[in-house]
């Protein structure tokens, strides 16, 4: 099983439209993957039509109780399953601080699931805080959009700075330039120096465009409705890239 | 509640829009695109996938394992040729699964499928997809004008809405269809391809009934064996892997055992006769086995080597892989000469014999279980007695004496296993294996070392590379000595196990218990 977290800490920077399309294209080399939704926000969820719901409450999360595996249900697509969030996921970080070991429950967690999934990929929300911590943790790989922005550039840094000052390893920690606007110049010469200061990013990125947007109408992932788009062919080239990079490398 | 994928059995003729139709009224259905993909199936010569209940199909440019009971994929690999041999594999996960399963044996296709499916969506009201339909027709790939040799129908719930899919196949039910599994399509397929599961396995697996005659036992056991022996002659020329050759040879030398083991059944002169021709049989490809096992254990031997003289041992095996491909068409001229044709039609006319009205032996007319208790008791007390006398003094040569006792034990106790309680054969016949198999470890050390020292004088290539693979043959000479040491001191071990008092025991009220005793 490998755990790739989709993780920043900052917002809208298209995490839930990389982890949804991203969890597609795992499920579709044949292998069984399971996309978490920790957002109690709950868009992934919305876009698999799953209905916001954990048996066990935000609880499972912490204790790993029945109900969480329990709440498991199968997308409209082969080999792929989802975790759906709840509303109440919004207290994980107060629950999480609340108990022993609090740093690792979500990898406890998810241990079960290695038996029957090959991938694991966590939408996660916005956080710096335990569950951020929870996150790094629980993932065998962290994977970063980074709109090219100076802002989004900054909170990069920060993270990286978090990670290596909690001894969490950074060459696990990777990137990828998204919501690119290819007219823009500063987007342009932002990625070239990112690329060049920062290891890890990966030299495929996903284009700011209408067609990822419209998601949300279709409640579905870009290649189901869109197979031939730019955007389908971006995330198609990510994972490529994901699994040379990551996976497999050579 | 469901959770497994069901199939459905479809009766000819049946009508895919009627079913949907039917259900529609109950469901929200949405038609998916059509779909067809041509899918291999492969498997070793001897079935040791179907054996262990899995499935090795391709389609596309993937691999895929599955379980034979279920339709998940356990792994799946990318791949540009197929692979025949495990060393072809990628490494990973798919290849280790396979690893201890095919061991040495190659692949081969068993059959070409076409798969043409339809399936279809089962939608909630959030139109979400709760259950699926697949109507799929199967195929042999060449051969389009053949009617489907399987059409069924997959309800595959999805998982959380475990509800739909129990209503739908409650209704499927109720139309009247009936649940097949993977191993029943599987066993259709493949017949439909000219192919029978498990129809080839190298393992003795013999019934006798414990009051047969003795020489009507022999002729079964014997009968069994010829049967493996010509299955592999049939297919040697095309050299698929080791293993063809290999069990044949067992054959023989079961065959060989059976002659001398299975005593005073058949007139002594019969018995003379063939017992020298199998041992011009066995003979005829006993080079070929030998340096099968040296390209074998190639990898084996480099990793022995220090690194310095690892690619020094290249020439050898070149030379060795010509001397392979020489021996190869000998034994397979062999097996086609008149004298082998003879050798085999006499053997098998003798074996299809009626028995004789009066008893040419003096064993022949005694119950099988009789004289099975007989052979194998003694031979059990030959190896104590061999085994304990090398626990005083271990030399080679009677650790190669042991072995070849072991030999005869284990193949009586296989010939006979039949008559007696499996679970308990089943044990003493394992730790025999584990006896045997340190006993053969040190004879292929020796072998091996024998044969390096005898090839290291007839090297061809010019004096200096000469010089340099002799080195690391010297260096492979050592270390095979050292480990003959290692596997010498695990004897006493391994002994000990086999001739503790409990295994004694029970040897001895297994074939020793019987009524009717007397020498054989």
């Amino acid at each position: 099983m490998t755990t790739l977290a989709i993780y920043s800490n900052k917002g809208g920077v298209g995490k839930t439209a990389a982890a949804v399309n991203l969890s597609y294209l795992a499920a579709q080399t044949g292998f069984k993957t399971l996309i978490c939704d920790l957002d109690p926000q709950g868009s992934a969820t919305y876009y698999f039509r799953v209905k916001p719901k954990l048996k066990s409450g935000p609880k499972g999360f912490v204790k790993g109780v029945k109900g969480v595996y329990q709440s498991v249900k199968g997308t409209d697509f082969d080999n792929l399953d989802m975790l759906p969030a709840d509303f109440s996921l919004r207290k994980l970080d107060v629950l999480y601080s609340r108990f022993g070991n609090s740093k690792k429950r979500l990898k406890k967690m998810l241990r079960p699931f290695a038996n029957e999934y090959r991938f694991i990929i966590l939408d996660c929300p916005v956080t710096i805080g335990i569950l951020a911590e929870n996150i790094l943790n629980a993932a065998d790989f962290t994977l970063v959009p980074l709109i090219p922005t100076t802002l989004s550039v900054r909170t990069y840094k920060q993270l990286l700075s978090f990670c290596k000052k909690n001894n969490y390893d950074v060459t696990k920690i990777y990137s990828f330039f998204s919501m690119v606007d290819r007219h823009k110049k500063m987007h342009k010469e932002l990625m070239v120096t990112v690329s060049k200061v920062f290891k890890g990013v990966l030299r495929s990125f996903v284009p700011y465009l209408a067609q990822i947007e419209k998601m949300g109408i279709y409640r579905a992932p870009v290649a189901v409705y869109s197979p031939t788009s730019l955007a389908a062919q971006s995330y198609q080239n990510l994972w490529d890239k994901i699994q040379k990079t990551i996976l497999y490398p050579q | 509640m469901m959770t497994n994928d069901l199939r459905f059995n479809l009766p000819d003729g049946h009508d895919e829009n009627q079913f949907v139709h039917h259900l529609a009224d109950q469901y929200t259905i949405k038609k998916e695109p059509f779909f067809a993909q041509k899918v291999t199936i492969y498997d070793t010569f001897d079935w040791r996938l179907f054996n262990k209940s899995f499935i090795l199909q391709s389609s596309g440019n993937r691999l895929f394992l599955r379980k034979l009971t279920k339709s998940e994929i356990l792994h799946s690999v990318e791949f540009s040729r197929a692979p025949v041999f495990i060393w072809d594999f990628p490494a990973g996960e798919l290849k280790d699964k396979l690893q201890p399963i095919i061991k040495m044996r190659a692949l081969m296709k068993l059959v070409d499928l076409k798969s043409r499916s339809r399936p279809y969506r089962i939608l909630n009201p959030d139109e979400k997809t709760v259950a699926r339909l697949i109507f799929e027709e199967i195929q042999p790939f060449a051969n389009k004008r053949k009617p489907a040799s399987a059409v069924h129908l997959w309800l595959k719930p999805v998982k959380g809405y475990p509800k739909y899919a129990s209503k739908l196949a409650k209704s499927l039910k109720e139309a009247g269809l009936t649940i097949g599994t993977e191993k029943e399509f599987f066993l259709k397929v493949l017949p439909s391809a000219g192919k029978q599961p498990g129809s080839y396995s190298a393992k003795v697996d013999i019934q006798l009934d414990p009051a047969m005659r003795s020489d009507q036992a022999a002729k079964v056991v014997s009968r069994f064996l010829l049967n493996v022996m010509r299955i592999n002659e049939a297919i040697f020329e095309k050299d698929l892997d080791t293993e063809v050759l290999h069990d044949y040879r067992v054959a023989v030398r079961r065959t060989r055992s059976a002659l001398s083991q299975i005593k005073y059944v058949f007139p002594a002169k019969t018995t003379d006769r063939f017992k020298k021709n199998f041992a011009y049989v066995g003979k005829l490809s006993n080079d070929l086995r030998d340096l099968d096992v040296y390209m074998l254990s190639q990898d084996a031997y480099k990793a022995m080597l220090p690194a310095v003289l690892r690619d020094d041992i290249d020439p050898l095996f070149g030379h060795l892989r010509e001397k392979r491909a020489k021996a190869f068409k000998q034994v397979a001229r062999g097996l086609k000469s008149k004298k082998y044709a003879k050798i085999m039609k006499d053997w098998e006319t003798f074996l299809n014999m009626p028995p004789p009205d009066s008893a040419t032996a003096p064993n022949a007319e005694l119950p099988v279980v009789d004289l099975a208790c007989r052979r194998i008791y003694k031979k059990f007390r030959g190896v104590v007695k061999t085994g304990s006398k090398i626990l005083v003094n271990t030399e080679d040569k009677m650790l190669h004496v042991l072995r070849i006792e072991c030999k005869k034990l284990r193949y009586l106790m296989e010939f006979f296993a039949s008559l007696f309680p499996r679970k308990k054969m089943n044990a003493l016949i394992g730790q025999l294996k584990r006896l045997q198999d340190n006993l053969g470890d040190f004879n292929d050390l020796c072998v091996q070392q024998k044969y390096l020292l005898r090839v290291a004088a007839a090297l061809p290539g010019n004096r200096q590379q000469q010089k340099k693979t002799l080195v690391a043959i010297g260096s492979l000479v050592e270390t095979l000595d050292r480990k003959k040491d290692t596997v010498k001191d695990a004897f006493a071990t391994r002994f000990a196990e086999f001739a503790s008092p409990e295994n004694q025991a029970l040897f001895k009220r297994l074939f020793n218990s019987h009524p009717s005793k007397g020498g054989a």
